[in-house]
């Protein structure tokens, strides 16, 4: 090791606390110490050696195991306010030869504890968090720490994990009111393959196919099995419109919520969604991919006192108009 | 292979202890007795479970018997330990009884790592053997084993993980841990600066009380240590200064402890007369002891074992005496003696051997002084038979001068008379009388008598001395093994113009055969040696002479390196070059340190709350989190806005804002109210 990596390892080093032993440990080395040099006994000096070492002995085994770690963040796709998700990483030893030893990743829930990672494995640790506010929001991080080998000092790696997220606003099931006048509009079916009633086209059955789609008198006709496809069926495909200024900041949440709640029931019944307000614009489409658009531009909706600029609406596509307040 | 923890952890437990109560043992602190019951007791511990169970039934058990404990030791403080460390290696032991009794979690353990480490700080005024070394090593070691088990111990039980198991890898890193501890440790004892002032002595040592070295000794008194095998010096000899060939091989070496210069026909004795000096030492200087005669000088480093006497032993003529003892009594027989008898002693002295023939030396200091006193001092004699007179007379017939008279003396008793340790009387003539015509066998202290006595008789001035023979010499340490079978007793002449010259009447030699150590022995005896020197001997002195060591080395090195100019502006401009590069890797650590302590450390607001619950009772366990804290905290307990703050803080890295601050001390401000 040069002098210059002796110094890098030093000044780079954070500082170790002592933990409550560790203080017993000092506290034992400086009384031993005072009694050695007021009786002069080498033995005494010895002990109080003795104790000093295992203190760097400590430092320097616990700075090994700490050294070398990577932590990679696996998040979410989906991240809503107010529900509980699974945040997860990985931490790894990226070390060639040493294995670190009794690590402990504490996130603000949890501390999870790793007690040996050999040199390139891996470990997933997951723990559960709750951010309560749509919009761009920062993790709160985690830390590695380590007491290792003695339980004297505790080491802390700086802060990881603290990468931004992007929350969208809570979604709910979808309020009575709502259930009634999405169904009021009634189902109509639509010349595409979906999940109504009517029928939309025969073939032949691909396996993985349901059971239940089988249709029987042309399997028995053909001597092959035949399925039924389906066509759509919606009266939902919806355009979203926000209207107001959004003065009320606790209503203008629950506006957005309520918005987002929507898209994403209309998403499952396999609605296209278009999203218009003030300032903002998502032109109609279909699936999960669009709900993310749809839920990203909720989540990042600031007021803004632009008028609506609503295009013309498409045929077929209803108006939903969610006041902001 | 591997094997539970918990079963490990439970056998370092017990070598652990086991270590600590050899330590007492070693040290005098647990007597043999005593070391039989706490060893079956703390056998009997290792089943404690059920027993344990039984006491934790019994409410406020544990707090009475420590209260007992605490009792016992005051009145055993008071009335029946013979110093302070006996009743606390007592209480030491009883502490340990109960905790292995009642131990049930990794506390206890902590708790039993520091009683078995006290029991060897309790060992330490007590004992200087090199068996210290073994047991330290060995507590070292497993203690090591121990902390790290506990550590991952109570790291799995906080995670609630499954049961660990150990295996060979940590094994091996235990014990790489224990080496890289010892290495540095080594290096701290060395370098650990020796700047206080021994004023606390915990246990004085019980020495060993030796016949022959006080100031009246009967005829005799040697029989009893002459066939004793204890080691009782070293002597190192570290620089022989103008002289010729090996000093191990020079003739008529000896130690030279007391001269006796009073004869009353039994016992000789220091008279009445003798001027003694105390010298009190300010300075580091070396005590000036005799007269430098222009000879070469053989400088000795000695290490003396407690032999109840007070006498500083050294080759005869010493001339400077260098120890740490601050006051020193020399006498005008030679005497040297310091204080503290009962404790090991570590000295260099520096001497003027006795080379070539006296007859040739011509020092004006010298010289018979022209004193009547000093002359009727050295050949004072109690009333003696006419016969020994006589016999001196016949036998020193024709003799040139007194040296070949006294010579002439010494060879004759060597050449007639027997040496024997078995000494024994069958007359009633007086113990010399006896010797020389009845006898004709004695050991050396009648021999060193009879030859003092004869050369009195024709007026020449003789004293006795008494000393060690050179004793063994060890190759494995290059220093010589003084046994207490070689303690001796011989005779100074004075010879005008050589002074005080030795002679040796004793046959001793020609009978005794020596009997070598065994090649173990000489080797251990060089560890022990090496122990006294470099670990119990270790002072502030060694530490400069080991700087300076370090400094030439460096500087012989630098030298080569560097042109002469360099050279000569390096000593000035190096310290502050090293304090400059130490300042600034300082102050980059210290704003690193601040940085990170600012996110990294517990804020205070919840720290102060923590302490507040403490003190009713509420602490989160150990691998509890914050949050799993406040929730088992309980609605009644405010911690959980706290904790959300605490978090941002923590773990968002976030400075509080003044509001926040303001509404976390409010909260601090409540928990801490609520408690009163």
């Amino acid at each position: 090791m040069t002098l210059r990596a002796l110094l890098d390892a030093f000044i780079h080093t954070p500082a170790p606390r002592p933990t409550r032993d560790g203080w017993w440990c000092l506290g034992a080395a400086l009384g031993l110490g005072f009694a050695a040099m007021n009786t002069g006994n080498n033995l005494l000096y010895l002990l109080t050696a003795l104790l000093l070492g295992l203190v760097i002995v400590s430092g320097v085994l616990s700075e090994r195991s700490r050294r070398g770690l990577r932590l990679h963040p696996v998040l979410p796709q989906e991240i809503y306010a107010g529900r509980p998700f699974a945040l997860g990483a990985r931490l790894e030893n990226v070390k060639r030869r040493r294995v670190s030893r009794s690590l402990a990743v504490e996130t603000p829930g949890r501390r999870l504890y790793v007690d040996r990672l050999a040199p390139g494995q891996a470990r997933l640790l997951t723990w559960e968090t709750t951010l309560p506010r749509r919009g761009r929001r920062r993790l709160a991080g985690v830390r590695v720490t380590t007491r290792f080998p003695f339980g004297l000092f505790v080491k802390t790696s700086r802060l990881l994990l603290d990468d931004e997220v992007l929350v969208f606003p809570a979604v709910r099931p979808l309020a009575e009111p709502w259930r009634r006048r999405l169904a009021a509009g009634g189902p109509r079916p639509v010349r595409r393959r979906g999940r109504g009633h009517d029928l939309y086209n025969l073939r032949d059955y691909r396996s993985g196919d349901d059971r239940r789609m089988i249709h029987w008198r042309s399997s028995a006709k053909t001597g092959t099995l035949v399925v039924r496809e389906l066509e759509a069926e919606t009266a939902l495909d919806t355009r979203i419109v926000l209207v107001g200024d959004g003065a009320d900041a606790a209503r203008l949440e629950a506006a957005l919520s309520e918005a987002a709640s929507l898209a994403a029931h209309l998403t499952r019944a396999d609605a296209a969604i278009e999203l218009v307000g003030p300032g903002v614009h998502v032109p109609v489409g279909r699936g999960r991919a669009h709900l993310r658009r749809v839920l990203g531009a909720l989540a990042l909706y600031e007021p803004s006192a632009a008028p609506t600029a609503r295009p013309a609406q498409r045929p077929g596509v209803s108006d939903l108009e969610i006041p902001l307040g | 292979m591997t094997v539970p923890a918990t079963s490990a952890l439970t056998v370092a437990i017990y070598l652990l202890v086991a270590d600590g109560l050899a330590a007492l043992v070693l040290g005098g602190l647990l007597g043999p007795a005593g070391a039989l019951v706490v060893g079956i007791a703390v056998a009997g511990s290792w089943w404690q479970e059920p027993l344990r169970r039984r006491i934790a039934e019994v409410p406020r058990l544990g707090a009475v018997l420590v209260a007992l404990a605490a009792l016992a030791v005051t009145l055993e403080v008071v009335t029946l330990a013979p110093a302070m460390l006996d009743a606390f290696t007592h209480l030491l032991v009883f502490l340990l009884l109960i905790k292995l009794y009642t131990r049930r979690t990794l506390r206890d353990v902590r708790d039993i790592t520091f009683l078995a480490f006290f029991m060897l700080v309790a060992v330490s005024p007590a004992t200087t053997s090199v068996v210290f070394l073994g047991l330290f090593v060995v507590f070292l070691v497993i203690g090591t084993w121990l902390l790290m088990l506990r550590h991952l111990l109570a790291e799995a039980e906080g995670a609630a993980a499954p049961p660990l198991r150990v295996g060979r890898d940590l094994v091996g890193l235990s014990l790489a841990a224990s080496a890289a501890t010892i290495v540095i440790t080594a290096l701290l004892f060395v370098i650990i600066p020796r700047v206080g002032q021994a004023a606390l002595p915990l246990r004085p040592q019980v020495s060993r009380m030796v016949s022959g070295f006080s100031d009246r000794v009967e005829l005799g008194a040697f029989g009893e240590i002459e066939a004793d095998a204890t080691v009782v010096m070293r002597v190192h000899l570290k620089a022989w200064e103008g002289g010729s060939g090996r000093p191990e091989r020079l003739p008529n070496l000896r130690w030279r402890g007391m001269a006796l210069d009073a004869f009353d026909g039994r016992a000789w004795t220091v008279s009445r007369s003798t001027l003694r000096l105390t010298l009190r030492r300010q300075l580091p200087v070396p005590f000036a002891v005799h007269q430098y005669y222009g000879g070469p000088v053989l400088t000795q480093e000695i290490y003396l074992e407690p032999i109840g006497s007070e006498m500083i032993f050294g080759a005869a003529r010493v001339l400077r005496l260098h120890g740490r003892s601050d006051f020193v009594t020399l006498d005008d027989l030679g005497n040297i003696a310091v204080p503290a008898p009962s404790a090991r002693l570590n000295y260099t002295v520096e001497s003027e051997p006795e080379v070539g023939d006296p007859r040739q030396a011509d020092v004006a200091d010298a010289r018979v002084p022209p004193d009547a006193r000093w002359l009727a001092r050295y050949t004072q004699l109690p009333e003696i038979a006419p016969r020994i007179t006589d016999l001196a007379r016949e036998i020193t017939a024709g003799s040139a001068d007194r040296y070949e008279a006294a010579t002439r003396l010494s060879e004759w008793l060597g050449r007639n008379l027997r040496y024997t340790r078995a000494l024994q009387r069958t007359t009633e003539l007086p113990p010399l009388e006896e010797f020389l015509f009845v006898q004709r066998a004695g050991n050396c202290e009648y021999f060193a008598a009879a030859l003092a006595v004869m050369a009195r008789s024709l007026g020449i001035p003789a004293r006795v001395v008494n000393g060690f023979q050179r004793g063994e010499w060890n190759p494995y340490g290059d220093y010589f093994m003084v046994r207490l079978r070689d303690a001796h007793s011989w005779v100074e002449v004075f010879v005008s113009g050589a002074g005080w010259v030795s002679l040796d009447p004793s046959p001793r030699v020609g009978v005794e055969t020596p009997v070598a150590a065994a090649r173990a022995t000489l080797w251990l005896d060089s560890l022990r040696l090496s122990w006294y020197r470099y670990v119990v001997s270790w002072s502030l002195h060694d530490q400069l002479a080991a700087a300076e060591s370090v400094r030439r080395a460096t500087w012989s090195w630098s030298a080569m390196a560097l042109s002469a100019r360099d050279v000569a502006t390096l000593p000035r401009l190096a310290p502050a070059l090293v304090a400059v590069a130490l300042a600034a890797v300082l102050l980059v650590r210290r704003r690193r340190a601040a940085r990170e302590t600012a996110v990294t450390a517990m804020p205070r607001f919840y720290a102060r709350a923590l302490r507040a619950l403490a003190r009713r009772g509420l602490m989160p366990a150990a691998g509890e989190t914050a949050r799993e804290f406040a929730l088992r905290a309980g609605a009644g307990v405010p911690l959980a806005p706290l904790t959300g703050v605490y978090e941002r803080v923590r773990f968002g890295g976030a400075a509080l804002t003044p509001a926040e601050a303001a509404e976390a001390e409010r909260w601090v401000a409540a928990l801490e109210q609520a408690r009163t």
